[in-house]
């Protein structure tokens, strides 16, 4: 049994007082004790920024590298060890901006894992620049007169680039996020868990009560996850944010077509003597 | 006719892109070489997929051979440019192929130079044989006939290459390759001036620098790859990709060269042996990773084979410019093992240490290769001669894991190599970092951690045995030399031929070869340089890199220096010509 504490260490934590990576946090050690997960099975990979952090907070494997690549290096660990758990984490510049062009592949590539991105609409470890998800005329320190780009859509580009899971979920109801995380995780291939995440320090504009008001539950207005088109649908409402499972399909997993790795993963191999004299020879 | 010579040859084939220029040129360098000569092969090509001018060429003989001596004996021109481009480097004597019904008026175009035409239909022929898209083997079976090679040979050869495509494709080419051959063997109105005899000998190999360092790699137990394509080092992705299943290594060809660097650090961090392979532009892209290696003290391995830059440059072409980015590249200092193997021997030797090296330091390790040794094939003794041990360093068994309490996987330790578990094994968890870090991974921004870190992680790389970064020496004794003549990677192939050249005129001149850019041999390297009567140094670059950190690693300055940087390599003649200018200083 993997409980709570398991997954606890003493690591000060960084965070803002009341920042939205709290409920995050709790919701991911949540999903991993319901799982039943063991922490040494589990490697929780992020980049740089706020969230990037967060691998230091959870008693499992971490790697925290550099901005903006937390998906070429988890779907890297996924290759080399697919038995393990692995749980990308980061925030809306690292995923939607400068690893944008890692998301998408990741997604079309349907690798086994879960990616959680933190997507408080700023930049916050940089002071409060304006990000991809930002969204037209909001003023930020880097778009002091009014932000004149038009906001990513993290769902629509999840599900145009087949991803097998797309979800969002709030970090204010951490009990719903717990099952949204832990759904995708279970997941077999990529599940994106987009989570709308207060940042307390530079979006006083976005606080929790706006949220709080906002929000409402995909399955509780009868959303069917297997529909493309309802997915759409919702995944392009603005009026109030949809929060749950946009869409869930089953796809074969990149690690599929992988012979080799089937009876054991790639870590496994036994490499103390290659024989390579088939390869030689045809060079002879 | 004069005397026939024997088993010494030098041979072009020349043609627009997409006709097999190399093809063919690789068969005939094979046949030669399974007659048991040594046989050297190289290749000039512009960056393009269809027309323009490439060229293959090929030296054998029965001494050592790592360069092309004197003009051609034997051209292949697949067009009319050929002939043009290539008349002033053929030999007195020299036979030209080429196809009569598309080069009409060939023997006009001699100059008054004594050349044997051998003009044949060679499409029409191949048509015969059985498609005219051999006409290129049609063209190569004629060039075997001048020199009365065993027919068998090429037989066996073009079974063996066309084994994939069945019986049929085998016997079309076997029959194109001996129309050309009972052709030219018809057509010569005397013997051609230079036979091939067979040469019993063991098997030997014929390898070229990247086909030896996937060798290497998969020897090493390699078990994934991140590649980005980028000539010069695509060939290494493809000849990964065309063997994954056969050693069980998974291929990744990535969204760009960022993701590969990315993925090879977090495999190597879940423990599996991993490499991408790039050039220049591709390495800048991966610079950044480069430093996240190095700080989170995961091995990996980067194949950077350098072609003339900066920017897009000359794409396929040579240079041995990245020398000092491959030393400096990312911000802050961390070690790292940068390897410049001069032939395919040590492209193979090379690449299997920096496996064994990046798990043993735990950093990353650079081979730097380039256009030209990635791409030039020489005669070779069977790698599996070469004794090569797998070596996992500190790395923590399951066993050992379940044991252990309060692991600390950045453990500061004398050498500065820590004990490294791997995720999936218990009682390991850590976070593996960007950021500095205490001994448990925990960032850290403490001041004495940040000392303390550095140079842990400085002092790793003493741990190379200082053997086995030594340079090497050939030529003439130390005492005997009169000058020592230094190079770094691939320029060892043309020099060795210079020195084997200078040593027929009797100059004697010493060779010192330096592998290892880091960690530096300086010892070994200013012993050689306060020794020496004279000094001069060799390299494919402008700023002479390799002197500047001859100079920055021992104090010495090398006041005579040759360099080419106009993307083509050194010829053997060009160096033995400078070192005679040098000697007269």
């Amino acid at each position: 049994m993997v409980s709570i504490a398991d997954l606890n260490n003493t690591n000060w934590v960084q965070w803002c007082p009341g920042c939205g990576d709290f409920g995050i946090l709790i919701a991911l050690k949540g999903a991993l004790v319901k799982l039943g997960i063991e922490p040494h099975q589990t490697v929780v990979v992020s980049g740089i920024g706020c969230a990037g952090k967060l691998p230091h907070y959870i008693r499992t494997y971490g790697f925290e590298g550099i901005h903006g690549r937390v998906l070429p290096a988890a779907s890297a660990i996924n290759m080399a060890n697919d038995r393990l758990t692995v749980v990308g984490v980061g925030g809306d510049g690292d995923g939607y901006g400068i690893g944008m062009g890692h998301f998408i592949h990741a997604m079309r590539r349907n690798y086994d894992i879960a990616y959680i991105v933190h997507n408080n609409e700023i930049y916050g470890l940089t002071t409060g620049q304006t990000s991809p998800t930002t969204k037209k005329g909001v003023k930020t320190k880097s778009t002091p007169h009014g932000n004149i780009e038009t906001e990513v859509n993290p769902i629509m580009l999840a599900l145009a680039s087949g991803a097998t899971f797309v979800a969002r979920g709030y970090s204010g109801d951490i009990p719903h996020l717990t099952s949204l995380i832990a759904e995708g995780i279970a997941h077999r291939g990529f599940a994106l868990i987009d989570v709308l995440q207060p940042c307390v320090t530079w979006r006083k504009d976005l606080p929790y009560e706006l949220y709080q008001k906002m929000v409402y539950k995909l399955e509780k207005e009868g959303h069917d996850p297997s529909s493309f088109e309802a997915a759409i649908k919702k995944a392009q409402e603005t009026e109030r944010w949809p929060i749950g499972v946009f869409y869930k399909t089953q796809k074969p997993i990149y690690t599929d077509d992988i012979p080799f790795i089937k009876e054991e993963p790639l870590v496994k191999h036994d490499i103390s003597n290659v024989d390579i004299s088939k390869f030689i020879e045809e060079f002879m | 006719m004069s005397m026939q010579a024997v088993n010494k040859l030098n041979f072009m084939v020349g043609g627009p892109a997409g006709t097999g220029v190399a093809t063919m040129g690789l068969l005939f360098a094979k046949c030669l070489q399974r007659s048991g000569l040594e046989v050297y092969g190289t290749n000039d090509y512009p960056s393009l997929i269809k027309g323009g001018h490439n060229t293959y060429m090929v030296a054998a003989s029965t001494e050592p051979i790592t360069g092309i001596v004197g003009k051609f004996d034997i051209l292949i021109a697949l067009d009319k440019t050929t002939i043009e481009r290539h008349l002033h480097e053929l030999s007195e004597g020299a036979a030209v192929i080429y196809d009569s019904n598309k080069v009409k008026d060939a023997e006009s175009l001699a100059q008054g130079k004594n050349l044997v035409f051998l003009g044949a239909p060679l499409t029409k022929m191949a048509a015969e044989a059985g498609g005219e898209i051999m006409f290129n083997t049609v063209a190569l079976g004629a060039s075997m006939g001048l020199l009365s090679l065993d027919f068998g040979i090429i037989e066996n050869m073009l079974n063996k290459i066309w084994a994939r495509k069945g019986k049929k494709v085998a016997d079309a080419n076997i029959a194109a390759a001996k129309a050309g051959y009972d052709f030219s063997k018809s057509a010569l109105k005397s013997p051609f001036k230079i036979r091939v005899e067979f040469v019993k000998r063991e098997k030997t190999m014929f390898i070229n620098g990247n086909e030896a360092a996937v060798l290497g790699a998969i020897k090493a137990g390699c078990k994934f790859v991140a590649e980005y394509p980028m000539s010069p080092s695509s060939s290494i992705l493809h000849l990964m990709a065309g063997h994954e299943r056969d050693f069980g290594i998974i291929v990744k060809q990535t969204e760009d060269e960022i993701a590969a660097a990315n993925m090879i650090a977090a495999a190597g961090f879940a423990g599996v042996r991993s490499m991408t392979a790039t050039s220049g532009g591709g390495f800048s892209l991966m610079v950044e990773a480069l430093g996240m290696m190095g700080i989170m003290e995961v091995p990996c391995v980067i194949f950077e084979s350098q072609r003339c830059g900066p920017s897009t440059g000359l794409p396929t072409y040579t240079e041995q410019a990245d020398l000092l980015f491959a030393l400096h590249a990312s911000q802050g200092e961390f070690p790292r093992v940068v390897i410049a193997p001069g032939d395919p021997v040590e492209c193979y030797v090379e690449a299997f240490n920096a496996f064994n090296l990046a798990e043993k330091v735990q950093t990353p390790v650079i081979v730097l290769l380039d256009k030209f040794l990635s791409e030039t094939s020489i005669t070779v003794d069977d790698f599996r001669k070469i004794p090569l041990k797998v070596d996992r360093g500190k790395l923590m068994s399951d066993l050992e894991m379940e044991k252990a309490s309060g692991f600390k996987r950045h453990a500061y330790s004398p050498d500065g190599i820590s004990p490294r578990c791997l995720p999936g094994q218990k009682n390991g968890m850590y976070v593996c970092s960007s950021y500095e870090h205490d001994e448990t991974g925990y960032t850290s921004e403490d001041p004495h951690v940040r000392v303390a870190m550095i140079d842990k992680r400085a002092r790793k790389l003493s741990s190379i045995p200082q053997e086995m970064i030594a340079p090497t020496f050939f030529g003439a004794e130390e005492s005997q030399a009169q000058l020592l003549l230094v190079c770094w990677g691939s320029t060892k192939m043309p020099a060795l031929q210079a020195l084997r050249l200078l040593e027929a005129e009797g100059v004697k001149i010493r060779m010192m070869h330096i592998k290892y850019a880091s960690p530096f041999p300086a010892q070994d390297v200013l012993r050689a340089l306060q020794s020496a009567r004279d000094v001069a140094i060799f390299e494919g670059n402008s700023q002479a890199q390799m002197r500047s950190l001859i100079r920055q690693q021992t104090g010495f300055y090398i006041k005579k220096a040759y360099l080419r940087y106009d993307g083509r390599p050194f010829m053997p003649e060009e160096i033995a010509e400078q070192v005679k200018k040098f000697l007269q200083v």
